[in-house]
This record gives structure tokens, sequence and C-alpha cells, in this order.
């Protein structure tokens, strides 16, 4: 029997129906047509589905929807800054050539983002260990590696801006 | 796409909810934690619990104590990564943070628990796969048949224990608090694990594992763990090596050293062990161990590598940790 589920997507609480047996991937995709999450192995070896909950980047096809209430959910469409503007890892994304056919981008750019809110100062060793989850078909990880190092100043001069204006 | 098979979803809000669940519903129940094992498995289809009970709202779970008397408490619902991060095992039981940051990728041990991955399910080649795949084979122990594809003849299953943790708590001494309905027991985790793929643990029906306790000589051996496997980020070992090194009151050396992820259930060097305990740490008895732990690997089969290629990799584990214990002031 469907359950109504009261979940908090991107800052935005949304009310659905959903089965139990409904991941989260499938309540985001189909549901709420957040559809910048992507659907790929579907067994958690491949990292295309990452969210973030609870300030944790986590497996969305491994994760049931019902057991998301009350928790902070935040997908690859909450992350870009409120004039549209692109967050600064995928900024440095585009610049820096990490992006072949995309499909693996937000997986990895969530991660990234979860790993430089945790700790914003990492070294290649911590990048690589957090990616590690991820899979980019297109063989592009030390672009990815790259640009996530080049986008820590950034992110630096972003926050330092955001203080100010406070 | 692969899909969950339909299930009933129950969130108790207590330690106490939960037993009593489980104790209702032991025969078509399966408990989630943090589900990284067993939803994968049941997107194949290997079960198909009616109800899922769930354990994640219970924070009552999720600690990591210390006793006045040194002894250390884990809960079984304790995050991976929170577990790594954590000041106290950091400081005191620095081993575990390794076995623990060896188990998959971030992401998974973000979401993984403890308790799960000393109560993760055994894997098979000829099992862990999708339904298509396993209708063209006959069905095997595992799922009430009577033959093992993994070693044809075999009169049990040979599905494979891969756990990470598993063989680093056994070489610590951990004792795991099992609790159902109305009843409390203690069990060494050396007694956990049967060297049977179909039923790889001592979980009774309706029985939870609660608690990991480390003794208060937690931190008084030098330790280390290995861990082989082919994508180091994220798969599943082809095999593990735990070692710890004691010396007792008359200065003579303890070893325990565990074999992970090459049999049912994590593997004791018993001949090895001997080796180092009655000549000490040296080159020489370093090698002399390797060579000895070679010979009581009994049969070696399932997943990953080659038989051939497990028998060379398991005394360069044995010489590698051995070594570095050597090397430790």
């Amino acid at each position: 029997m469907k359950q109504i589920l009261s979940l908090n997507v991107n800052g935005d609480d949304y009310q659905i129906a959903a089965y139990p047996s409904q991941t989260l991937l499938d309540v985001l995709r189909d549901d709420l047509r957040l559809t910048g999450t992507k659907r790929s192995c579907g067994t958690g070896t491949c990292g295309m589905c990452t969210v973030i909950i609870d300030k944790k980047a986590v497996l969305s096809c491994l994760t049931l929807a019902v057991e998301c209430e009350g928790k902070t959910i935040t997908t690859i469409e909450g992350i870009s800054n409120p004039d549209g503007t692109l967050h600064p890892i995928q900024k440095s994304f585009v610049e820096n050539g990490a992006v072949q056919c995309g499909f693996c981008s937000p997986g990895i750019i969530m991660t990234a983002k979860a790993l430089l809110d945790k700790n914003p100062s990492p070294d290649e060793k911590d990048i690589k260990e957090a990616l590690a989850g991820t899979i980019c078909r297109c063989t592009g990880h030390f672009k990815t590696v790259e640009a996530v190092q080049k986008a820590v100043p950034n992110i630096h001069k972003e926050s330092g801006n955001d203080s100010e204006e406070k | 796409m692969l899909r969950l098979p339909k299930f009933k979803h129950l969130k108790p809000a207590s330690l106490k909810e939960t037993l009593d669940a489980f104790d209702e519903n032991c025969q078509k129940a399966q408990v989630l934690a943090g589900g990284t094992d067993l939803l994968v498995n049941m997107k194949h289809c290997l079960y198909k619990p009616d109800v899922i009970i769930s354990l994640n709202s219970l924070s009552e779970l999720s600690y990591i104590t210390e006793a006045p008397d040194g002894s250390i408490q884990i809960g079984a619902g304790t995050n991976l990564t929170d577990l790594t991060e954590n000041p106290l095992i950091l400081k005191k039981v620095p081993a575990l943070k390794e076995a623990a940051s060896a188990v998959a990728s971030w992401h998974i041990r973000n979401m993984a628990t403890l308790g799960g991955n000393l109560c993760l399910n055994t894997r098979c080649w000829y099992f862990n796969q999708s339904v298509s795949w396993r209708k063209t084979r006959e069905i095997c122990y595992r799922l009430g048949g009577n033959l093992c594809h993994a070693l044809p003849g075999s009169k049990r299953c040979h599905a494979i224990n891969s756990s990470d943790t598993a063989p680093m708590l056994m070489a610590l001494d951990a004792v795991l608090v099992l609790k159902k309905k109305g009843h409390e027991r203690q069990l060494p985790i050396q007694q956990f694990y049967r060297d049977n793929g179909a039923a790889p643990n001592m979980l009774d029906p309706g029985e939870l594992l609660t608690e990991i306790q480390l003794p208060k000589t937690v931190n008084t051996g030098k330790t280390a763990f290995i861990k082989m496997s082919k994508r180091k980020g994220i798969d599943f070992a082809a095999g593990t090596l735990a070692a710890c090194l004691k010396k007792n009151s008359n200065d003579k050396v303890f070893l325990r050293l565990v074999l992970g992820s090459m049999h049912s259930a994590p593997l004791f060097l018993k001949k090895a062990e001997q080796v180092i305990n009655e000549s000490g740490l040296t080159k020489g008895s370093i090698e002399a161990a390797a060579t000895s732990a070679r010979t009581e690997l009994g049969t070696l089969t399932n997943l990953f590598t080659s038989a051939g290629y497990k028998r060379e990799l398991v005394p360069a584990l044995v010489k590698r940790a051995l070594t570095s214990i050597m090397n430790q002031k």
C-alpha cells in the first residue's frame, strides 16, 4: 500500500504517495521529476545516484524513500546559487574539461560537494578516496580530480563573500 | 532496471518494539540497517521478505562509549564513517579504523553500519547473480537445494564471508551482544561465524546483534590489517588479513592472525600463529609463518580469483602484516 511521505528536497517540502519499496532515486526521478540525479547500476557500485542527506553523500538507489522523512535531501538541482549561476564545483568541471558525456557528473559533483562541505581543504588523496566510489565510463578520472582540486580556492572565495554580505 | 520486490515497512521507535516485531515476524522479516547489502540482494530477488524492519530511527543502537575499566562498547547501528572518525576509536583502536575504512566506498560507508558489516550475508559466484542468470542452473544449498555450484560434490554451501571488520574484531577478541525478545546473550566473535555459507552465523530467528564490546586490553597490542581487492575503491576483498600481537607478563609473544574473505567464516591461521608464538617475531620466523600459513587453507574456491592465486596471496599477506608489526615501535 502506498504511504504519504513528507520529504524535504533542496529546501522545498513535498508530499507524495509512494510504496515502501520505492527508493529515493525512484521518487526523485519519477515522482518529483528531479532527473538530474542519474539512475545507473542500481547496486551501489557506480555512485551516479549520489545525493546529500543530512550532510552525507549517500546512494539514492539504495535508500528507501520512506526512510528519508524528516531528513534534509540535496540533489544536483539544489546546489547552484540562488541567482541561477553554477556552483563553483560545477564551474570548475566545465572550465577544466571534466565533463565528456556528462552522465556521471551529477554523482561526482555531489560527492565532491559533500567532501568540500566537510573538509574545505582536502589533499589529492582525500579527493581520490571520496571519488573512488564513482565511475566515469568515458575515462575522465584525472580531470575530475583536477577539477575538484581547482574548485577549492573558488569555494573559499565564495564563502568569504557570503560572510561579508552577512 | 532493478526494482525492489514489494514488502511491508515497519519503523519501530525503540529497541524493545523492534525485538517484539522481529519475534512476531521472524520467519518472513529482514532487518534493514544501512541497506547497502540487503537492498542489493533484494533487487536481485535473492530473498523476498514480506516485512522489512527498519533500524534506522533507533538512535539507541548508535554509540561508542568507554567504560571506566577501559573496555569499549560500540552500538551495532554505528555508522562506519562515524566509526572511522571517532576520536576514541582513532586513539585506542586504530586497527578497527583501518578495517572499517577498507569497507567498500565512501558513499557506502556513509550508509552502512558496523553491525551490518558483521552480519553481511555470504557471497558466491553462482548465487549473487541476476534472476535470469540463476534460472539457468539448479537451485543450490542457499535456496534449499542439494548441491553447491562453487564446489560440486560438497556437502555444504561454500559462499564466502566478505566482511572486512570481522577478521579484525576476531583478532581483537571482541564480544558480541545478541538480543531477542526476553533474552540477551554474549558471544565471543570467534564463535559467531559458522563455516557454512548457507547458515553463516549463530543468530537465532528473531535475534539481533546490538553491541560490539572490545576488551580493556584492546590497545595493548600491535596490529596490522591488509585488504587485497581488484578495485581498491569499492570491491569486496579477494583476501584480508588481520593481525594482533600481544606480549604476556613474562615477555612471550602471543599472536592472532585471521584470514578473511576466503572461506565461509574468517579463519584463524593457527600454524602460522604457533610459529611466531614459539620463536618470536624475526625475519626468519616471518618466512616460516608465511610458508606454514599456505598449508592450512583447506579448500579454496569461489569469488574473484583462482585458488592458485589465493594460495600465493596468503603467504604474501602474512609476510606483509607481520613485517609491518615488526617495524612498529
